[in-house]
């Protein structure tokens, strides 16, 4: 567009683009740097070190609170439970997501209202839905010890929580409660992309249902499918409010999370915890490269 | 005709069904929280409330209230002061959050600077960092710096946190909008800057509207970050202090469901009303 006379310009408003997007990037840098990487980094060189502020001095001590993690019994048992939550949340979420998304795409009516609604739990503070749902889960008189008894469904009054896998998975449900929202509207927007005529076409050839979702839709949404699993997937890896509130510190049912924050903050081993907290952060990020990574390439050769 | 009927059947079925899963613990929320304290140990199942009371939302809301026949100091100026608290830092958070995200983005998405894609990809990456990795050094940090339960320090790791999310986001907005425009106000001989203020920032309205309501929800409902860098009243919000009238004495379910109905009802609002505006910015969100 612009000629070889004018690149002199051209090279000098080339400085002053770069210089104001500095500027507008700077202050984001400042609070990234400050508040996210530079604290990023002390933990992970603190990790190395016995920081316990009930010892003295902070001896370099390497990777051995990385060796101890793999022994530590409770944080296997975190470990465990975080990978149930995962399983079970990501399996539901999914499923349940699509089913959602499918019947919103399909209905015409009030479909704003319906996804006002459906949205309305993740919105809420995790905190007050979990609270709801401990009451729901209250063992004397919470409303499905009740509703059970009196629909005859069990004979005697269960106090939920004390029983791990069932613990597990109510736990699973406040949170599947709270983010299948998420994954519903996500899909929700792939499949209103997906262009009508091939379903029209599909129907001229007398293609079942389940064909139609076979070989059209689910094709056609799996790069809104890859971002709906990383987000629950990394959600239900970092779940903390639902289960401290419905049963607190308990074994049976503490995340990594939930570990870390014992091991740092209620048995004051400031550098334990945050070992651990970086074993997670590396989990985390692996899990989202692995989903960036795919998506990158399935979109790339489309 | 039977068949679009049967159809009819099972979407409506469908509906009912996502209806009653979505909204049943709530009105559950609701009924305890109406409910009198002596009917709350009661084992029987009932759909509607045989009786209904207001006296969880007196002791939340009036300055005095009765308990077991005796006049009390109610919760009232603590719930006000978290409430003013949960109001105070995730206003300021969004304000900040849309503001760095509306100018920052821009320049990630447009201008040309050093660092650019690694400064960008390096922010982005921290969306899966749990906040309990950086929680220690951070509040050091800020205790250093004497913003430990203040405005201003939980205002910051709000800002910290929400930030990737908000840029994230705007990015997908500045790029879906056509480049010609801002040219043509460049040919008239208008300055980057005025053109992002007066032509690119109108135009990215829905966008901008859409990031301040996920980073608001995201504030309101913040529970780890105030747990730690809040510890008094001076900055506590809503949803730390609902979690303490677990711990007083025995739990108060009435009580902590009135609070807690209380404390949904800004995001209430903002599904009720911006609906359109957080659909549209969750599916931007996601898109890749």
């Amino acid at each position: 567009m612009l000629n070889r006379s004018m690149s002199g310009r051209q090279r000098k408003s080339k400085q002053s683009e770069a210089q104001l997007g500095l500027l507008l990037a700077l202050p984001i840098a400042l609070v990234m740097i400050l508040l996210v990487f530079f604290p990023v980094c002390v933990t992970m060189w603190d990790s190395l070190h016995r920081v316990d502020p009930m010892r003295s001095g902070t001896p370099f001590i390497g990777l051995q609170h990385y060796w101890e993690l793999f022994e530590d019994q409770s944080v296997r048992t975190a470990a465990f439970n975080t990978s149930a939550y995962v399983l079970f949340t990501v399996v539901l979420e999914t499923t349940f997501g699509v089913l959602v998304a499918l019947l919103l795409d399909y209905i015409n009516v009030g479909r704003k209202w319906l996804l006002g609604i459906i949205i309305l739990p993740w919105a809420l503070p995790p905190i007050v839905n979990a609270l709801i749902w401990l009451w729901i889960y209250n063992p004397n008189n919470g409303v499905l010890n009740n509703f059970l008894l009196s629909s005859g469904l069990i004979d005697e009054r269960h106090i939920w929580m004390n029983d791990r896998s069932t613990a597990l998975i109510l736990i699973s449900l406040v949170h599947v409660w709270r983010m299948m929202p998420l994954t519903a509207v996500i899909i929700l927007a792939a499949l209103q992309s997906i262009p009508k005529e091939l379903y029209e076409a599909a129907d001229l050839d007398g293609a079942s249902i389940w064909r139609k979702f076979k070989n059209i839709t689910l094709p056609l949404i799996s790069g809104a499918l890859a971002i709906a699993l990383t987000q629950s997937t990394l959600f239900a890896f970092n779940l903390f409010d639902e289960a401290w509130v419905l049963s607190g510190a308990s074994q049976d049912t503490r995340t990594v999370l939930i570990q870390v924050y014992m091991s740092a903050f209620q048995d004051m081993h400031f550098s334990y915890g945050m070992a651990l907290s970086v074993v997670v952060m590396f989990v985390s990020l692996s899990v989202s490269l692995f989903y960036v990574l795919k998506i990158y390439r399935e979109t790339r050769f489309d | 005709m039977s068949k679009n009927f049967g159809k009819h059947i099972t979407v409506f079925a469908g509906v009912v069904l996502i209806l009653i899963w979505s909204l049943m613990p709530l009105y559950w929320g609701l009924v305890s929280s109406l409910t009198p304290a002596a009917d709350m140990v009661n084992a029987e199942f009932h759909l509607v409330p045989t009786r209904v009371t207001f006296d969880n939302y007196e002791k939340l809301l009036s300055s005095t209230s009765i308990s077991q026949g005796n006049i009390v100091n109610s919760v009232w100026p603590m719930f006000k002061q978290a409430s003013i608290n949960s109001l105070i830092t995730s206003l300021a958070a969004t304000v900040i959050t849309v503001l760095l995200a509306a100018f920052g983005s821009y320049a990630f998405v447009r201008l040309r600077f050093p660092f650019r894609n690694v400064l960008f990809g390096l922010i982005v990456a921290t969306m899966a960092i749990p906040a309990y990795t950086v929680m220690i050094p951070l509040y050091r940090f800020l205790a250093g710096l004497g913003l430990i339960d203040t405005y201003v320090g939980v205002t910051l790791v709000y800002v910290s946190s929400f930030l990737p999310l908000a840029l994230w986001l705007m990015r997908s907005v500045y790029e879906s909008m056509p480049l010609s425009l801002e040219e043509a106000a460049w040919m008239d001989g208008a300055s980057r800057m005025y053109t992002l203020v007066r032509i690119v920032l109108p135009l990215a309205a829905p966008g901008l509207i859409a990031t301040a309501i996920l980073t608001f929800l995201n504030a309101w409902g913040q529970f780890m970050i105030p747990l730690t860098f809040s510890p008094t009243l001076n900055t506590k919000p809503l949803t730390v202090l609902i979690t303490e009238f677990v711990s007083r004495n025995y739990m108060d379910y009435g009580l902590m469901n009135a609070a807690g109905m209380l404390a949904i009802i800004p995001p209430l609002l903002v599904v009720v009303f911006l609906n359109r505006y957080l659909v549209s910015g969750l599916m931007a969100g996601s898109a890749k």
